[in-house]
């Protein structure tokens, strides 16, 4: 693919279950993060617009790839997983290494990982207790939720301003 | 506001990142009426105090003779406000002053809150690194 399309996106229900509220925003943020990055090509989206900030749009997708593992696979579930962009000598290789990446398996994984979360947490209650414990101590289903909420929508913020500069384009 | 710590007048109020028009003093100048439209005059239903401004106003970011302890303090105050207002009410309770058609509960409000925060929070990061390189939550 030549560049990420943008995916269809939902706004979130004004009320109702607090599950079905939560899962909205989230797959709403997940949605958005493509939408900024649509209809550009590898290299708007690999450089770094906004100096001295190593952010880059493909960076930005990469890394909430990773965070999608981290919580629902790793720390909800407590499985053992093999990291997307790995590399044991730079922590920060999903925003570096851009240099062999390519479109399609940065949306694959992306996908693959995102999907991958809904599944995992299909039966389990907001109440329910990750199963390894994280820096900010134990933390229950509905913290992570709220957590991905707030991390995607921060990362959109950095996404916002990454793409005005790229080409002027803002917007939600 | 801790992306606002320790700057100046002049570094809060620079559009450090053209084409954008933001800064980190417009972001608190937007963040307090955002916090009133939702808590104050939609979920309590009041009329808005003398010193709103539609948060998406240009004005809002017109930082012209704007002076900083007032929009700090009015920032402050409406938090504080929206924490009063909020309290002992229920997540599933609606808004007073309903948009048509729309049944808005305060769990809405609030999930709402943390994401538009979180949003102009990575706005902030952004705006920080630029002017002075310094990063972090």
């Amino acid at each position: 693919m030549d560049s990420f399309e943008a995916p269809p996106r939902q706004s979130p229900a004004p009320s109702g279950d607090e599950r079905a509220q939560l899962e909205a925003w989230l797959d709403y943020y997940r949605a958005t993060l493509l939408v900024k990055c649509a209809g550009l090509d590898l290299v708007p989206l690999s450089m770094r617009a906004v100096p001295p900030s190593e952010l880059t749009l493909l960076g930005l997708v990469r890394h909430m790839t990773l965070v999608e593992q981290w919580w629902f696979e790793a720390t909800f579930t407590g499985l053992a997983v093999e990291e997307y962009y790995a590399n044991p000598d730079d922590r920060d290789a999903d925003f570096h290494d851009l240099s062999s990446a390519t479109l399609d398996e940065v949306r694959i994984n992306f996908d693959t990982a995102s999907q991958r979360s809904r599944e995992l947490c299909v039966g389990h209650s907001l109440d329910e207790v990750a199963q390894k414990s994280d820096r900010d101590g134990t933390v229950d289903l509905r913290w992570i939720y709220v957590h991905m909420i707030e991390e995607y929508a921060r990362h959109c913020g950095h996404a916002d301003l990454l793409r005005e500069v790229l080409d002027g384009s803002t917007g939600d | 506001m801790r992306k606002c710590a320790g700057l100046d007048f002049e570094a809060l109020t620079q559009r450090a990142l053209p084409p954008s028009a933001l800064s980190l003093l417009g972001l608190l100048r937007h963040m307090a009426p955002v916090e009133l439209f939702w808590f104050d005059l939609h979920f309590s239903g009041h009329e808005p105090d003398a010193r709103y401004l539609n948060p998406n106003d240009d004005a809002v970011f017109d930082l012209d003779g704007v002076e900083l302890d007032e929009g700090y303090d009015y920032f402050v105050w409406a938090c504080e406000r929206s924490r009063a207002l909020s309290a002992n009410h229920d997540l599933t309770e609606p808004m007073v002053r309903a948009f048509p058609g729309e049944d808005i509960d305060l769990r809405w409000i609030y999930v709402h809150m943390i994401e538009e925060y979180a949003r102009h929070c990575g706005h902030a990061d952004l705006l920080r690194e630029t002017l002075d390189n310094s990063t972090g939550y």
